[in-house]
């Protein structure tokens, strides 16, 4: 169990995010076994970018909350790993805002963060690979990038 | 105190003589604070504590001796302090203060609870749980010289949660495995990472198993042959060629792949990749011993390749002849273990080294891998001894003079600061619910009853929209309605459980119900609140708050103690972002010890009757209360 400030903040979360969320998101709490909302872990899914390679496709991703949320951010992964320079061989996402050091902070909502990885899929940040092959295509061959890219939104069209 | 005397007709110690108090804890501040309910004269004091005495307890918890070690703290602590007074009672449980045993009303049968703990979580724990039974608590900590004693009141002063304690800091993935910059980034990477893939239990292969995507299949294998090639190393382990293996593939193989994603030492420096076989030779005319021997030294690099080979002959060795007697031959990290601290100091003053980061001695490395801070026993004994006289206040009543007390010796003018006791924070998370309790027959009833006849009922919600949750999440909201039919009982809610009541508008505080199996069966409904009157009960309204237009979250917490620290020397680019870090380090970085979460240095001092004569040099403290 985490602290109260954080179960407090995340049924906020919730409240916020079923009464108000931008179109074409989703995002909602695991289900237990037993049936209750494990507030802690977030199944959601984020679209592409309208006007951009990305757009037409719909990506799932898990968000896991710590104990120390939200003195700590969140971290957010894609499920399956998706094939993107700032996402991690394991699916983690590389972006300031999730990381403490950097952008993050408390105030920042679960609809910020969700804008914010739908930002990056179409920007991504040189500067900050987190997977070889991604990373290596988008630097040396933008063409097959883009191929790729559109294919995996093939493959992940949104319903 | 020699004398007895009586306030406001009220003597503190003829009331002691009466009560019924409980600690939780007996270890640093517990050993000085029994020993002072014992000599006060505290009729009847109760401890609870799951721990067991270690070597290293015995220089300062003093009831504790050598005979006693791996014996129950509460326990042990009762049998010495009980020759102090025969004339009192005390009562020992060697358990954990979160079992269910230690229910409400268990609590509510004390007059004083003290907590002298040294978590965060058993603290909150106790909090919340005196906050429901309405027992006054007078909590206690200390860090290294500094110590803090607040005394905490339902509804009256503020609770441990009113103000957001600070986090153990964590260290995010890419600095600990691409880029470090401090040698305490290498010492994380050579205790939680290097260790654990060789001697502990690997981390990587869940992470990769629910793949199917084919674009990703390269990668994916990419990866397996990366973990396959640290695995056919760990599978040398005992080898003549282990210690070679290794040092080329975290120190060239590893470190010739990362210079090659250019981008990321635009604005660094690059590391450079070290050779097994050039540095032996360098090394090969080295006294091991004396090397191994010397801990204040900061080791150059031969001489930790030395311990490093030295630490690895040692723990492989611990290996082979665990694996021969077929046990589990997992090795963690224990400062204690000289071979494992061996192994991580040599390993993180090597990849230091590469990294052009400063090294450090063993002895350094020790206390920054162990997060060591120096207990004492003296600040110990001065916060017992304020936890008793703040009681003293609790027991006259007079919460008005209860005082938040700071031990900071380092401060300019006093030794010991004092500020008002504040007041309840109406935006705490914890104590500014409204609390209630209620009786349960968890044989029938199910959700339903719970939002039908309990809170849109008795509690009169009415037709308000509202959310009930228990300590894992939501159970039920306007758009999670498939728990109604399920019995409580089936979600996971039993005797001593809590549910929160969200109102979904805003208007109302949120309401914490504590549950209880009733007794009877109950008669015509099985969900009935306990109410100490008659009248209809009003849940208070949320105090204003600022409206913010999309960020209604925000605005309930607390202000919070964030320290965002600024990226170091001005490398960080913009958008790097390492959120990997919960996945290994954080966790195991562990929190620092021993009552590091107060608020830290905000000392107020004021000329109340808590007075430090003098300077604290002279440090004679009068007490004129």
């Amino acid at each position: 169990m985490g602290s109260t400030l954080c179960q407090n903040r995340l049924i906020e979360e919730r409240k916020q995010w079923r009464k108000d969320h931008p179109f074409g998101f989703w995002a909602k709490p695991q289900k237990n076994p037993q049936g209750v909302l494990d507030m802690k872990v977030w199944e959601c899914a984020i679209p592409g970018k309208k006007d951009t390679i990305w757009e037409g496709g719909q990506f799932k991703l898990h968000i896991t909350f710590p104990d120390e949320y939200p003195t700590k951010p969140p971290k957010c992964k894609f499920v399956p790993p998706l094939f993107h320079p700032n996402v991690y061989p394991s699916g983690t996402v590389c972006l300031s805002i999730l990381n403490e050091e950097e952008a993050w902070k408390p105030a920042i909502t679960l609809k910020q963060i969700l804008l914010g990885v739908q930002d990056l899929l179409n920007d991504p940040n040189p500067e900050s690979p987190a997977q070889a092959e991604a990373y290596n295509l988008f630097k040396k061959d933008r063409a097959e990038y883009e191929r790729r890219i559109k294919r995996i939104v093939r493959e992940n069209a949104a319903p | 105190m020699s004398s007895d005397p009586e306030f406001d007709g009220v003597s503190p110690l003829t009331e002691a003589k009466k009560s019924r108090v409980l600690m939780v804890g007996a270890g640093g501040i517990g050993c000085e604070l029994l020993k002072n309910l014992v000599l006060t004269g505290f009729g009847e004091t109760h401890i609870v504590d799951l721990d067991t005495i270690d070597l290293s307890n015995l220089n300062r918890q003093f009831l504790f001796r050598q005979e006693h070690i791996k014996k129950s703290k509460a326990l042990v602590a009762t049998e010495a302090a009980q020759k102090f007074n025969p004339n009192v009672k005390i009562v020992p449980y060697h358990a954990n203060i979160k079992d269910p045993q230690f229910n409400i009303e268990w609590f509510s049968s004390f007059r004083i609870v003290f907590n002298a703990l040294d978590n965060l979580e058993a603290r909150r724990h106790v909090n919340k749980m005196c906050l429901a039974a309405n027992v006054p608590l007078i909590e206690s900590g200390t860090t290294g010289f500094n110590g803090q004693v607040q005394v905490i009141k339902k509804g009256v002063t503020a609770c441990y949660d009113c103000t957001a304690k600070e986090t153990p800091k964590s260290f995010p993935v890419c600095t600990i495995r691409s880029t470090p910059s401090q040698p305490i980034h290498c010492i994380v990477w050579g205790k939680s990472y290097l260790l654990n893939e060789i001697f502990g239990t690997s981390e990587d292969e869940s992470a990769f198993d629910h793949t199917t995507d084919a674009d990703n299949a390269k990668e994916i294998e990419e990866l397996k042959r990366e973990s396959e090639a640290l695995r056919s190393i760990r599978q040398s382990v005992g080898t003549p060629e282990f210690s070679e293996a290794l040092f080329q593939k975290v120190f060239n193989t590893d470190i010739v792949r990362l210079r090659s994603m250019e981008d990321m030492w635009k604005s660094r420096k690059p590391p450079e990749p070290l050779d097994y076989k050039v540095l032996m030779e360098k090394a090969s005319n080295l006294d091991k011993e004396a090397v191994v021997e010397d801990q204040q030294k900061v080791w150059t690099l031969e001489e930790n390749l030395i311990v490093f080979n030295d630490s690895l002959d040692r723990l492989s060795k611990r290996v082979m002849e665990s694996k021969a007697a077929g046990q589990d031959a997992v090795i963690t990290f224990d400062k204690d273990d000289e071979d494992t601290l061996d192994f991580v100091a040599a390993s993180a003053n090597i990849r230091s080294t590469l990294f052009g980061i400063d090294r450090k001695s063993k002895f350094d490395i020790k206390q920054m891998a162990g997060n060591i801070i120096p207990a004492i026993a003296t600040t110990n004994a001065i916060v017992a001894g304020l936890c008793v006289l703040e009681a003293f206040k609790v027991l006259k009543g007079q919460y008005s003079q209860a005082k938040e007390i700071f031990l900071t010796p380092f401060a300019t003018q006093r030794l010991l600061g004092s500020d008002k006791a504040r007041e309840p924070n109406p935006a705490c998370p914890v104590c500014s619910s409204f609390q209630i309790r209620s009786l349960v027959d968890f044989s029938k009833a199910t959700l339903n009853d719970f939002v039908e006849d309990f809170v849109k009922e008795e509690l009169g919600y009415g037709e308000k929209e509202f959310a009930i949750s228990t300590e894992v999440g939501i159970i039920y909201d306007p758009d999670e309605t498939d728990n109604l039919e399920k019995k409580l009982s089936e979600l996971g809610i039993k005797s001593d459980s809590f549910l929160t009541i969200t109102d979904e508008d805003d208007e109302l505080v949120n309401v914490v119900v504590a549950l209880s199996e009733s007794k009877e069966p109950l008669e015509d409904k099985p969900v009935k609140g306990i109410f100490s009157s008659e009248k209809k009960i009003e849940i208070p309204a949320k105090p204003k708050q600022p409206a913010t237009e999309t960020n209604g979250a925000a605005s309930d917490s607390p202000p919070l103690v964030v320290s965002l620290t600024k990226p170091t020397d001005g490398v960080t680019p913009a958008k790097r972002s390492h959120p990997d870090s919960e996945e290994g380090i954080a966790k195991k970085v562990k929190t620092i010890a021993a009552g590091a979460d107060e608020e830290g240095d905000i000392v107020i001092v004021d000329d109340a009757p808590l007075d430090a004569g003098g300077s604290s040099s002279e440090g004679a403290i009068v007490i004129d209360d």
